[in-house]
């Protein structure tokens, strides 16, 4: 065997040189493809997202004609976002979708808890399980099912007027901004359910036993030890819901009030009214927003520590 | 444009027959059976008689193969001046006075020669030359269209709950109804019948409501934003299920609607939800077929015209007129309905004189004004409406 440097060099055969126990050829190829492997993902994120925002971009900037689009520079379709009501409406529909990002978490970063801490190994995906279920259902025969129980005459209304509990049905439930947190709630719960999940995942579980045995109350285990360990998988989570708050037309429509919309209607609305690079520029403009928000996410937390249990 | 997205929608729902058809179509299995079948892009609903194109067919003596088609119009622009429309499609359907006028003017569609068609003599007089929709089917004054269903869209009021007939849009913003009002989310219907009821009542000054200025479309926005704000409009539906829903549940006891919106919901709720005539008048629409030139080139043009034929009879309108409440486009229904009593029975006579007397009556009201799908200053329109939802 022959040093160079720090590099084993097996090119020399014969004498004393160390014999590679794969043929060389065959070890360029393996070490060729396992470059190529690398490769995959980047040209994957080349193919299907760096080019599509680069297209998004362009065509954001395109000049509008009466049918499409053509080559040009100007920036009317973003002067045409940001004044015009159409911001407004974008900065509520952020709202909406952070106040369901935190009720989600309220609701269900305690049950991926409970899952990592209390239920056995064996049921404890069995249990996730269940709560990635509803995904399987249609997302708009999910959200169409929430008219009947949250509508004038609705299970809810019906449930407390015979109960007593109200004298007229509460309307404030459906057709409003609630109305629609709601529906993002219910659709999108079992993001960070998921997503919180697999941060615990990532937590060992002699942390809690020594919490336990330290007798550490319950509040400053969740605060000092949990969510820190958890950020990043909660903050994926809630990525995940503020981006489908803020992109799934379906829900504003069917379950808002009158004139509800939130920035993936937008583009729609842009779009049937033939407004493309309009439509390319909200695009762009949420694209925009989802990056930035990963990087934050990433410099805060380390994303990719997401990964963890896999790894 | 909307107007016709509950089609869609019906057509998801109707029969797993009816996706079978099209998903069989979709895999070329009808084009394969027939290779010269008449390549038809429309809405589900613009057939009668089955639930598949059979019926259609058998009556044209053609064999058609049905690719279903949303009502947007940037698809069906898309696909007919940037895509490959005229490779796919012989004939196609959208909405009249706009789109024909959009594709005739890109080459998409092409002029028709109607003497080829025996029943056009059948056509309501309003689409000869002078007529007040001889425009919706004209490009530079040729034919390039054919009519096929219309209506006067209206507001649907539950009887049942308000205990009185309502004649006027000044129920949409009655206080009596806050909160309990709704209105398609779409700016062209909405703002059009907005404008139709603030022109005549003289609370605006307005031209055409249907080619609305600048200045126009700001006042009519900021009447709604003003309601709006009051709180008179429960929602602004979207599709035609969040439509009946709105009525059948009691959400709502006024909406600006479609009329099958209006049928379906009273069918459902088994309550007595009108469809009513508004005294300051209504958008009038109509959805017409198209030759592609794709279909001209391809030698169709003879089974589009015997399609069209079947489009402009008696047998077709009674139908559409039955089934979906839409309005037939050629004189005689009543006649045929008459001479045919197996295929019509004593009811089904009955709701075919009242849903044509409705629309005698709706068509008659001079405030009236055409659907418009590319305003001049649709702009305009884009921009007051976004502030209309964010208020």
């Amino acid at each position: 065997m022959t040093r160079v440097g720090n590099r084993v060099d097996l090119s020399k055969r014969g004498g004393d040189t160390l014999r590679s126990p794969v043929p060389l050829p065959r070890l360029r190829l393996q070490r060729l493809l396992s470059r190529l492997l690398f490769l995959i993902p980047i040209v994957f994120m080349v193919l299907f997202f760096a080019l599509p925002l680069a297209l998004t971009v362009v065509w954001s900037v395109f000049e509008r004609t009466m049918f499409w689009m053509e080559p040009g520079f100007t920036l009317f379709a973003y002067e045409n976002f940001f004044f015009s009501a159409r911001l407004n409406n974008f900065l509520s529909s952020m709202l909406h979708s952070s106040i369901s990002v935190l009720v989600s978490f309220v609701f269900g970063f305690p049950i991926a808890v409970f899952v990592r801490r209390r239920v056995p190994q064996v049921a404890r995906h069995r249990v996730i399980l269940l709560f990635i279920l509803p995904f399987m259902v249609s997302e708009i025969i999910r959200i169409f099912a929430l008219r009947p129980v949250l509508q004038r005459t609705g299970l809810i209304n019906n449930v407390l007027l015979e109960m007593g509990v109200i004298t007229e049905p509460i309307t404030a439930i459906l057709y409003t901004p609630l109305g629609v947190i709601i529906g993002e709630v219910l659709s999108f719960l079992p993001f960070i359910v998921f997503a919180g999940f697999l941060a615990m995942e990532a937590v060992p579980k002699f942390v809690f036993e020594i919490c336990d045995d330290l007798g550490a109350p319950r509040h400053r285990v969740f605060i000092d030890i949990i969510l820190p360990l958890a950020a990043p998988g909660i903050f994926a989570g809630g990525v995940f819901i503020f981006v489908n708050g803020l992109g799934v037309a379906l829900l504003p429509n069917i379950l808002g009030g009158p004139g509800a919309v939130n920035a993936g209607l937008i583009a729609t609305q842009a779009i049937t009214a033939l407004d493309f690079p309009l439509a390319m520029a909200i695009s762009a403009i949420m694209m925009g927003t989802l990056l930035g928000l990963l990087y934050l996410g990433h410099r805060l937390f380390d994303l990719t520590r997401i990964l963890t249990p896999i790894n | 444009m909307k107007q016709f997205e509950f089609n869609r929608r019906m057509l998801l729902q109707s029969a797993t027959a009816m996706a079978a058809f099209g998903a069989v179509g979709g895999l070329g299995f009808g084009r394969a059976q027939a290779a010269g079948a008449l390549k038809l892009w429309t809405i589900g609903i613009a057939k009668v008689g089955a639930k598949d194109w059979s019926a259609m067919a058998n009556q044209a003596g053609i064999e058609i193969a049905y690719n279903a088609k949303s009502a947007r119009a940037d698809e069906a622009i898309l696909k007919m001046v940037v895509g490959d429309g005229a490779k796919l499609y012989d004939a196609m359907s959208d909405n009249g006075g706009g789109m024909e006028d959009a594709l005739a003017s890109q080459g998409a569609v092409v002029p028709l020669d109607t003497s080829k068609i025996p029943n056009w003599r059948n056509i309501l007089p309003v689409y000869n030359p002078g007529g007040a929709a001889a425009d919706s089917i004209r490009h530079e004054g040729k034919v390039v269209a054919v009519p096929y269903i219309s209506n006067a869209d209206s507001m649907a009021y539950n009887r049942d709950k308000i205990g009185a007939d309502l004649h006027s849009w000044e129920a949409m913003f009655d206080a009596q109804f806050k909160g309990r009002a709704a209105m398609q989310n779409d700016f062209g219907p909405t703002l059009t019948n907005t404008a139709i009821y603030l022109k005549e009542s003289g609370k605006q000054d307005i031209v055409d409501p249907s080619n609305m200025t600048p200045s126009e479309v700001k006042g009519v926005c900021q009447f709604l934003i003003e309601q709006k704000k009051k709180g008179q409009f429960r929602t602004f539906w979207d599709g035609f299920q969040n439509g009946v829903s709105l009525l059948a549940s009691e959400e709502v006891l006024v909406s600006s609607c479609w009329e099958p919106v209006q049928i379906v919901a009273a069918k459902k709720s088994k309550m007595d939800i009108r469809y009513g005539t508004m005294k300051e008048g209504h958008q009038t629409w109509n959805n017409v077929f198209m030759l592609t030139k794709g279909g001209m080139a391809r030698g169709q043009s003879d089974a589009f015209y015997k399609l069209m034929n079947v489009y402009l009879s008696t047998w077709f309108g009674a139908r559409t007129l039955a089934t979906f409440g839409f309005g037939p486009q050629m004189q005689g229904v009543n006649e045929y309905v008459a001479a045919n009593p197996k295929d019509f029975d004593d009811t089904a006579k009955a709701t075919i004189a009242a849903r044509l007397a409705g629309k005698a009556d709706r068509y008659k009201v001079k405030g009236n004004s055409w659907q418009n799908v590319f305003p001049k200053h649709i702009r305009d329109y884009q921009d007051w409406w976004a502030r209309v939802q964010a208020a």
